[in-house]
């Protein structure tokens, strides 16, 4: 794709002054990393405060109408009538065999007294998802007018809470509806670096002056993609096209804690029949977490094999960990393989030794309810 | 001591009698971003020009650093199996990463000035 072809989000000239580099990703000109490159935007994060703009994703906002819900219900496994109010909802869209076309997070949002469901979807499935809620739902709106900022890191909360004013019962996974600037904020306690942080949905006008009141106050530093890879990694999470894609069903990727299994009984979901029976047959790959004994880096598409050379699994993600100071990644291995004997990748016409290791690499910090 | 020559695959040489230094450019250092590990090549390694020689991984990607001459690999730097990220700090001096003993010096002489590298980076 040309450049040209790319899309740009709204603060990219604020992002190019504070000396982003960009890469393509999922259509979108992103930044990856700023000047302190990757590492030090990762350290920064478990350390301290990063900001993380992501508004290349997906924003959608759909009046909750039993029409709607009954039609958001035939794809995704959740119970929309009885989930909580002010709570994000890790969930999918999946299509009739169970695949996932996207994983999203859903929440129940009231804004002018009526009820919605807000969801966030990934940037590289849009023109996909986008297709369904245009076939199936009514009234909808796709949010292009606001950016979503990430704030990340066990700084954030002080951060964020000097401007916004949160309010103290706010947890992991909470989401509030928060004036600033006459301006409503979607702020969910939420993210994707395993640290404690919030996910901003605010006004493209209003971005920059919350950005830069939050720089200018806090131990806080611009971060890119890269860094938040690396971080997700570290924290076990899933990434769409990585570990999860339509061939995939929630099962098979150990994602079944996020279905609600009432759900899977309910004809009205496309693949409740599929699922119902995959929930209870025993699984045929597991995700492993994996590091390598030699100073080499586990990346996706390398292939696991075991003493005889056979491959038994694959690398979905991998990266350094600038946390562990050495390489890590996730992948699938067949669950019958022999995991008493030595297992290896193939890089660059070698066998490298690989060891399993716990998911997550490193201890979540999320601020949870006591 | 002769002054640097650049190579299209972003390396500087450096002669010193019948021995060249040999590291990436500091404009390639920016572009693979934080180098994390180094696989040195052995001393006593015969190569050619243009053959891989080593691989640099950074924490984007795995890059292949090619030989800028025909020659033997008479030392390599040490240092930068402990810590690949000197070549990020200062990969025209400090970060050099191998020697070379060359035969040929119309090969050397063919490769780039700094005029003509900073040129090709244009391009």
């Amino acid at each position: 794709m040309t450049e040209e072809a790319l899309q740009n989000i709204y603060l990219k000239d604020f992002h190019k002054k504070h000396y982003a580099k960009f890469i393509s990703f999922a259509g979108y000109n992103m930044p990856i990393n700023y000047k302190h490159g990757i590492i030090n935007e990762h350290i920064h994060v478990r350390n301290h405060t990063g900001i993380f703009d992501v508004s290349h994703m997906g924003q959608i906002l759909i009046p909750l109408s039993n029409e709607n819900i009954s039609a958001l219900e035939s794809y995704i496994p959740l119970d929309l009538q009885n989930i909580k109010s002010n709570k994000c909802h890790y969930s999918f869209i999946l299509n009739s065999n169970g695949g996932i076309l996207d994983d999203i997070m859903l929440s129940k949002i009231k804004l002018e007294n009526k009820e919605f469901a807000y969801i966030i979807y990934n940037s590289s499935r849009k023109k996909i998802l986008n297709e369904i809620f245009n076939k199936t739902i009514s009234k909808f709106k796709i949010i292009e007018d606001r950016c979503l900022i990430a704030i990340q890191g066990p700084e954030s909360f002080s951060a964020i809470n000097s401007i916004l004013n949160l309010p103290s019962s706010m947890n992991f996974l909470n989401i509030e509806i928060i004036k600033f600037n006459n301006d409503l904020i979607y702020i969910s306690r939420s993210g994707y670096t395993g640290e404690d942080g919030f996910e901003l949905s605010i006004s493209n006008i209003n971005t920059k002056k919350l950005l830069r009141e939050i720089l200018d106050n806090n131990n806080a530093i611009l971060c890119g993609l890269g860094s938040r890879d690396s971080l997700r990694i570290e924290a076990g999470l899933s990434l769409y096209g990585n570990e999860i894609n339509e061939d995939t069903n929630p099962i098979q990727a150990g994602l079944s804690w996020a279905l609600d299994k009432n759900r899977l009984k309910d004809n009205n979901l496309n693949c409740s029949n599929i699922l119902s029976k995959e929930i209870d047959s025993i699984q045929k790959v597991k995700k492993i977490g994996l590091s390598p004994i030699n100073k080499i880096i586990l990346r996706s598409n390398m292939t696991i094999k075991n003493v005889e050379k056979k491959e038994i699994g694959f690398i979905t993600s991998g990266c350094y960990s600038p946390i562990l100071k050495k390489s890590i990644g996730m992948g699938y291995i067949n669950k019958f393989s022999d995991m008493s004997e030595k297992i290896y990748v193939n890089v660059r016409d070698k066998y490298e030794e690989i060891k399993l290791e716990k998911i997550p690499f490193v201890k979540k910090n999320y601020k949870k309810g006591d | 001591m002769a002054e640097k020559k650049y190579t299209e695959e972003h390396e500087w040489v450096k002669l010193d009698g019948d021995t060249v230094t040999v590291g990436i450019t500091n404009h390639a250092q920016e572009s693979l971003g934080d180098i994390v590990f180094i696989d040195l090549p052995a001393v006593g390694k015969q190569v050619k020009a243009k053959e891989e020689l080593l691989v640099i991984e950074s924490v984007k990607a795995a890059s292949d650093i090619y030989s800028p001459l025909d020659g033997e690999v008479t030392e390599i730097n040490d240092n930068l199996s402990n810590d690949a990220s000197i070549i990020n700090q200062d990969s025209e001096n400090e970060g050099w990463i191998f020697k070379l003993k060359i035969c040929n010096s119309d090969q050397y002489n063919s490769l780039m000035s700094l005029e003509q590298y900073l040129k090709f980076l244009e391009k």
